[in-house]
């Protein structure tokens, strides 16, 4: 049989990480995929060298908009760990809150993409109008809708107020109410069952050897998260429950999601009772020890990992960042393999990627030479006209 | 809590330069590169080995020392080896754990670490046009040598 070469990527305009992908199919089929990454390389490891370690607090909080919040913790608490400070407990809970509160915007904005990218608008316009709630709560306490700049070294920038707290609890009924339905939906719906269920499949032994984190994980029935095998913040103080599904595909992605969101919800709540009172940051030197850390937080898209190596200056020697979604990548590939064309996006959106809707698509034949370009949006339709059918 | 750690103290015993323990969770082992995947095996075979987290690489002077955080259940273990700038050559992981395959390509690209046995080593992050012999994460590479190193390059281009 003969195999065709789809290049799939990398630029768009509206999502943060442009990528390639080389699809190599035969029919419908996808028999192998290779990738290509770098297309929006900014260099931020070699930046924070050279900015000192309060400045590189603002340079990782905008490595990612989404998860703005899981990359300063994730920075700040290896430099506290350098620092050999303990900050106060309030700021350990407002981080906590921080945190779930990214985590919940994260996952209704994910819900939306793979349901546009299933072909199911109205869902998507849904999740972004009710994922305003979410981040109109972050308005209110950090002033900012993205990139909060809520954590500092050493603590938390501003303070939860009694009355932030009272508008924040309506807000989050009516979010959990939502989060309920699209858990209604998302087990019952055809339209979106028919496009998830069982497609996308990545064995949970597949998902270990392959080092997959977050969510993905989670929905190969693996109970992995940072937060229960790690407290860090307060999260060792709260109670909670990881949340795993055991289908494997995109269906499981999005379930484990859906419930992430409803255990979050509980965790702000349990949090903004449960909070001490007290200072909310501690003063700290500018000059860092001589040494290394290694820091790890779960992001709403799973394991961030920072390693700091210090010489005892104002700037970092090294400052290595590893996000979720480098790590997904190979197990992304391995559940590409055998699915249909059409299934590409959806199957690409279930890793939370941000890079499923790809500019340009160009087809080519490799007996007749023939090439043929399609944009992301035009695939997209191919794939709701070849389930239609 | 220190049950992990200590079996990997004994199971590295052969390997292992030292062993530092900054905290409960965390260990950091210098090996000799010829023991590494050895290493490796040994690490992956333990009880409560979840995942490679990464592979981090750090400019040290006149080599490279590349560390790979390894997550156990309830420790962190981060491997260190060190190779020459000249000849920066390591054996691969990739089939030892699969998970490895970007992480591998991501230091060649920007150290110049090149891992006998990896199946493909083409560029993941940097431009196709990108100069030979141009490293960006080593320290002699400062942003302002890597900028009129392109330049020149676009030139001649």
């Amino acid at each position: 049989m003969k195999t065709i070469k789809i290049p799939f990527g990398p630029q768009h305009p509206a999502l943060e990480e442009p990528i390639n992908f080389i699809f190599e199919v035969e029919e419908e089929r996808v028999v192998n995929v290779k990738l290509r990454l770098g297309y929006i390389h900014r260099g931020i490891e070699k930046l924070a060298e050279n900015r000192t370690y309060h400045q590189n607090v603002y340079l990782v909080e905008r490595i990612c908009g989404i998860c703005s919040f899981a990359h300063t913790t994730c920075y700040t608490q290896a430099v506290e760990e350098l620092l050999g400070i303990d900050i106060p407990e309030r700021a350990k809970f407002i981080r906590t809150i921080t945190a779930e509160m990214e985590r919940v915007q994260n996952h209704y904005l994910w819900l939306g993409f793979t349901a546009k990218e299933a072909g199911f608008e109205t869902l998507f316009m849904y999740t972004w109008r009710d994922r305003e709630t979410i981040l109109e709560v972050l308005e209110t306490i950090s002033g900012k809708r993205v990139n909060y700049g809520m954590n500092t070294i050493g603590g938390i920038r501003r303070d939860i107020s009694d009355t932030m707290t009272e508008q924040i609890e309506d807000k989050l009924n009516h979010l959990e109410n939502r989060s309920k339905y699209y858990k209604k939906i998302c087990t019952k719906e055809q339209t979106i069952l028919k496009r998830t269920v069982g497609v996308g499949i990545l064995k949970p032994h597949d998902a270990l050897s392959l080092c997959a984190v977050g969510p993905t994980l989670r929905a190969s029935n693996i109970p992995r998260d940072v937060r229960a095998d790690e407290p860090y913040a307060a999260y060792g103080e709260i109670p909670f429950k990881v949340i795993t599904y055991k289908r494997h595909d995109v269906a499981s992605r999005i379930l484990v999601r859906i419930d992430e969101t409803l255990e979050s919800i509980n965790i702000i709540r349990y949090a903004l009772k449960n909070m001490p009172k007290g200072p909310i940051r501690v003063k700290v030197p500018q000059r860092v020890p001589k040494g290394e850390a290694v820091s790890r937080v779960e992001a709403p898209r799973g394991e961030d990992i920072y390693y700091l190596k210090s010489d005892g200056s104002d700037k970092p020697v090294r400052l290595k960042v590893r996000a979720p979604t480098l790590a997904n990548l190979p197990s992304l590939c391995k559940m590409l393999i055998d699915v249909n064309i059409a299934d590409i996006p959806v199957v690409i959106a279930g890793i939370d990627p941000c890079i499923a809707c790809a500019e340009r698509i160009m087809l080519v034949d490799t007996k007749t030479k023939k090439r043929w370009i399609w944009s992301g949006d035009e695939l997209r339709r191919y794939a709701c006209e070849w389930y239609r059918k | 809590m220190m049950k992990v750690s200590n079996l990997i103290k004994t199971q590295l015993k052969s390997e292992a330069r030292e062993v530092i323990v900054p905290h409960e969770r965390r260990m950091f082992i210098p090996i000799a590169k010829e023991h590494l995947r050895k290493a490796m095996k040994k690490l992956i075979g333990l009880e409560g080995f979840t995942h490679l987290s990464t592979i981090t690489g750090v400019d040290i002077g006149s080599q490279v020392e590349l560390i790979y955080h390894i997550v156990y259940e309830d420790v962190l273990v981060s491997i260190k080896v060190r190779v020459s700038k000249e000849n920066p050559i390591l054996p691969t992981i990739v089939d030892l754990i699969p998970g490895a395959v970007l992480y591998e390509r991501e230091i060649h690209d920007l150290f110049g670490v090149r891992f006998k046995g990896n199946p493909d080593l083409s560029p993941l992050i940097l431009p196709d046009t990108w100069p030979d012999g141009v490293f960006p994460l080593r320290k002699e590479w400062t942003p302002e040598r890597i900028s009129e190193k392109l330049e020149d390059n676009n030139e001649n281009h």
